[in-house]
């Protein structure tokens, strides 16, 4: 479990334990507000070549430029021909400005810590499941809450690592 | 007002003011280092630089800067008094850049936030050694008289607990700043702060000077007035106000009842409790000069001081300073004005048929020349000249020199050219690189020189260069030059030769460019550390730049910084490769045309070349490379542009041309992997994201 989401929770009490969720797939997903600055339909994308899949491309949020990627994609189902039903979530983790194209929003629910459980080990076998830090009890339906952080970098990871051995061989060379 | 005294916004201005007036003494100090000795006019600029930093180190408490300062504001005192005639000038400037670089390298810690910790003992040792030989010399040969030692009394500070008392004094104190101080407003502040300490009571005016910036100007007209009781003597006040930047300080006592009248109570009020001879007694003394109980700071010699501000008409204060951050807020909302303007004039609502737009098109019109005159003015702004770069190279050439015991001249011209703000700020250290490297490897040894019959000066020339939209700026020295074949020798055994290739000079010289290359054997404290060029190269192409390398060997070498005038708005041309928009800087294109199919050669690796005019010049298939979905390459309908970066030539096929615009350059976001290329992308008029194409990364 993020580290983070507890942190901000903690600060807010106002919008402690509210989650966005929204349907991708058969699945319904859950995010805290917190990380949520806005949702706007979906817009013209410019794609950047040689980047991920999921990686959609670039959108002009009132003159910032900021980097799209699709949600389905990245779950690795399979992809949705985008409709007028289709938003953008645009949520700012530790400052990277991201939009999250999902295809149905669909409610701001409220999640008491207690109705939450940590996700079993194999919850779905795929791609998910690395995503997703707490099952959140809302009725009879299971929302999975989200990791912002990880659903924007992790496989970035393995790049950005090399990158940092690579200034590490800089460093060494300087010295 | 806070009771705190807030040291942030000093600390800055600290910082801000001493670096200056540090690159105001080495700038003097290199241009006078050839003369006989310095003027009466640089000894007092010297001497002025030094007290003020005394002063300002003195408020900051950083104790190393204030000895150090104030030992060398000794010397100098000491030579404008007595005027010895037979001081080692060398030396002297030695030692005025050795406290130059001293305190410099204090400041920077301090700036990066760690003590400044440096050992001031050496330097204040050589500079004793060096008064006492000065004055020595004096004495035995002429036998003057000394002047006054020039004492510095470190602040003190005395408390006494502020209760009105028949031992109460009341003082008015007016303070008068030279005219070009800065912040003067802060400076009254911080001797309001020093006076609370024993203040029973303390009243000032302006009195809004913490709130208020306008107040500095006041101050600087009109002087700082506070009135003051307490019960410290005169010598104790004037001892606890900051003397620097001050002209002159005045120290009244008053009786209560005048005090209590106020500020104005000296010339406006009438004094009706007063006989009118005492009126008149009062006013004859007020005439006489010095007035009783003018307390004039020393060291300052008012009278000098005034005749000098007097000689040199010092024009009215026409720069402010402003926040580099601000100006690039400033240019960013800009950028977005002008693609609001274009958003609003292209709008496809007009696109009505049979709508008149006659005065909206001319309503556009007018606000399309004030925001292309307003983008111009905020560009000017950002464009400041080369002059204060290149003189600190002075400083570095002059030092480095002396450190090998070469004797080098540079020479500089055009300084004046202008550049973008971020780019100075991009190539200072690349420009540092190269002028040590041409020092220390370029020019040779004194003995080496004559040996081959050259004169033992070496001559270092730096030049800047519009051209064509970017500056050029040059080092050319006269120095043994590169060695061809040491370089290929080492390319050789660091892998980097192509047998198959033959290397053309230029190519050759390139190889030094690249990370892990130098071939000075031996290391010195100067360069020759294998991480030089590479990084130079390296910071050039951060801001679009690059390097161009030539050499004669025995004859010198020439490296050339190709460097763009701005880098945040360029012009461009935006095409279209299928469906994706993309845009080239203007300068980039070298021309559109159509070719046949017959002209596209394609070799058996896949790569492909077209033949325009009889010039054979790769062809990139742009919509391949990247994958641009539903584009298929048709030589009948498309256009080919031939695109140019440093005289090599690359030809991609478009699908349609848009037109030329400004353009403000972004950075694609750091979400994305570097794409091989792309160097940026932009918003254009309809809202859509474009993204910049990178010719070189094409090639």
């Amino acid at each position: 479990m993020s580290d983070i989401i507890e942190e901000m929770l903690e600060e807010e009490d106002t919008q402690k334990g509210m989650y966005m969720t929204f349907k991708s797939g058969r699945e319904h997903f859950g995010i805290s507000i917190k990380f949520v600055n806005e949702i706007i339909g979906i817009q013209n994308i410019t794609a950047i070549p040689e980047s991920e899949e999921y990686i959609k491309g670039l959108i002009n949020l009132r003159g910032k430029i900021i980097p799209v990627i699709d949600v389905r994609l990245r779950f690795k189902q399979e992809p949705l021909e985008y409709n007028d039903r289709t938003c953008i979530i645009i949520i700012d983790v530790q400052s990277t400005v991201i939009g999250l194209i999902v295809e149905k929003i669909e409610e701001v629910v409220t999640i008491q810590d207690e109705d939450i459980e940590p996700p079993p080990k194999l919850v779905h076998g795929n791609a998910m499941n690395k995503y997703v830090w707490g099952l959140g009890k809302v009725g009879e339906a299971v929302k999975l809450l989200l990791d912002p952080d990880k659903l924007i970098k992790d496989e970035d990871l393995e790049f950005m690592e090399e990158a940092a051995e690579e200034a590490q061989a800089e460093e060494n060379a300087e010295a | 007002m806070s009771q705190e005294f807030n040291t942030e916004g000093m600390l800055d201005i600290f910082l801000f003011e001493s670096g200056q007036l540090l690159e105001k003494l080495d700038e003097l100090v290199i241009e006078k280092k050839d003369a006989e000795s310095f003027e009466s006019d640089d000894i007092n600029e010297i001497f002025r630089v030094m007290h003020t930093i005394k002063g300002s180190s003195g408020i900051m408490m950083f104790e190393n800067i204030t000895k150090v300062s104030h030992k060398l504001e000794d010397i100098f005192y000491y030579i404008r008094e007595s005027k010895p005639d037979n001081i080692p000038h060398m030396e002297l400037v030695g030692y005025v850049l050795d406290v130059s670089g001293f305190i410099s390298g204090e400041l920077d810690k301090i700036r990066d936030g760690e003590e400044p910790d440096g050992d001031e003992s050496e330097i204040m040792e050589n500079l004793e050694k060096f008064l006492k030989t000065i004055k020595h010399e004096i004495q035995k040969d002429e036998k003057k008289e000394m002047p006054p030692e020039n004492v510095y009394v470190a602040p003190s500070q005395f408390y006494i607990p502020p209760v009105s008392t028949e031992n109460s004094h009341f003082y008015k104190i007016h303070m008068t700043y030279r005219s070009d101080t800065m912040m003067s407003n802060i400076r009254a502040y911080s001797a309001t702060y020093a006076l609370k300490e024993v203040a029973e009571d303390l009243l000032f005016t302006p009195e809004d000077i913490l709130t208020n910036e306008a107040s500095a100007d006041v101050i600087l007209k009109d002087g700082f007035k506070m009135l003051l009781q307490a019960q410290c003597s005169k010598e104790e006040i004037l001892e606890m106000i900051d003397g620097s930047e001050v002209e002159k300080i005045d120290i009244y006592e008053c009786s209560a009842k005048e005090y209590q009248l106020g500020f104005e109570s000296n010339d406006a009020v009438i004094d009706l409790t007063s006989t009118v001879e005492q009126i008149e007694e009062k006013a004859e003394k007020e005439k006489k000069e010095p007035k009783p109980g003018d307390y004039v700071i020393k060291s300052k010699e008012v009278g000098k001081a005034k005749k000098l501000a007097k000689n040199e008409v010092k024009p009215k204060q026409t720069f402010i300073s402003i926040n580099v951050e601000k100006m690039d807020q400033l240019m960013d909302l800009i950028g977005e004005i002008v693609i609001a303007e274009a958003v609003v004039a292209q709008n496809p609502d007009l696109k009505v048929p049979g709508l008149d737009l006659t005065n909206f098109t001319k309503a556009t019109g007018q606000l399309m020349k004030i925001t292309s005159d307003l983008q111009e003015v905020i560009m000017s702004m950002r464009m400041v000249p080369l002059n204060p770069t290149f003189q600190k190279m002075n400083r570095i050439v002059f030092d480095s020199a002396r450190k090998l015991g070469k004797e080098i001249e540079l020479v500089i011209s055009g300084e004046n050219t202008e550049v973008d703000k971020n780019i100075i700020e991009n190539i200072s250290d690349p420009l540092m690189h190269i002028i040590r490297n041409s020092v220390d490897h370029g020019i040779e040894t004194k003995e080496n020189r004559m040996a081959v019959g050259k004169d033992p000066k070496g001559v270092i020339k730096l030049t800047a260069k519009n051209e064509g939209g970017k500056v050029l700026i040059v080092v050319e020295d006269d120095g043994q030059g590169l060695n061809k074949e040491k370089i290929l020798a080492k390319a050789r055994k660091n892998g980097l030769i192509n047998k198959d290739i033959e290397y053309s000079d230029k190519e050759i010289f390139q190889f030094i460019t690249l990370p892990g290359f130098s071939t000075k054997e031996k290391v010195t404290e100067l360069s020759g550390r294998g991480v030089g060029m590479d990084v130079v190269v390296k910071n050039l192409s951060n801001v679009g730049g690059t390097l161009e390398i030539d050499s004669v060997q025995g004859k010198g070498s020439t490296m050339t910084m190709k460097i763009p005038l701005t880098l945040a708005i360029i012009t461009g041309i935006v095409l279209k490769i299928g469906s994706s928009t993309f845009v080239v800087e203007t300068n980039a294109v070298k021309e559109f045309v159509r070719v046949s199919e017959g002209t596209i050669i394609e070799n058996p690796t896949g790569d492909t070349a077209v033949r325009i005019r009889d010039e054979i010049m790769p062809l990139v298939n742009l919509g391949e490379k990247y994958k641009i979905e539903g584009y298929q390459v048709d030589p009948e309908r498309d256009v080919m542009a031939v695109l140019e970066h440093e005289g090599k030539k690359v030809c991609v096929f478009i699908s349609s041309l848009i037109g030329e615009q400004e353009i403000v350059v972004k950075p694609i976001p750091d979400y994305f992997k570097k794409v091989q290329g792309l160097s940026g992308c932009t918003q254009l008029g309809d809202g859509s994201v474009a993204l910049i194409l990178d010719v070189g990364g094409l090639i």
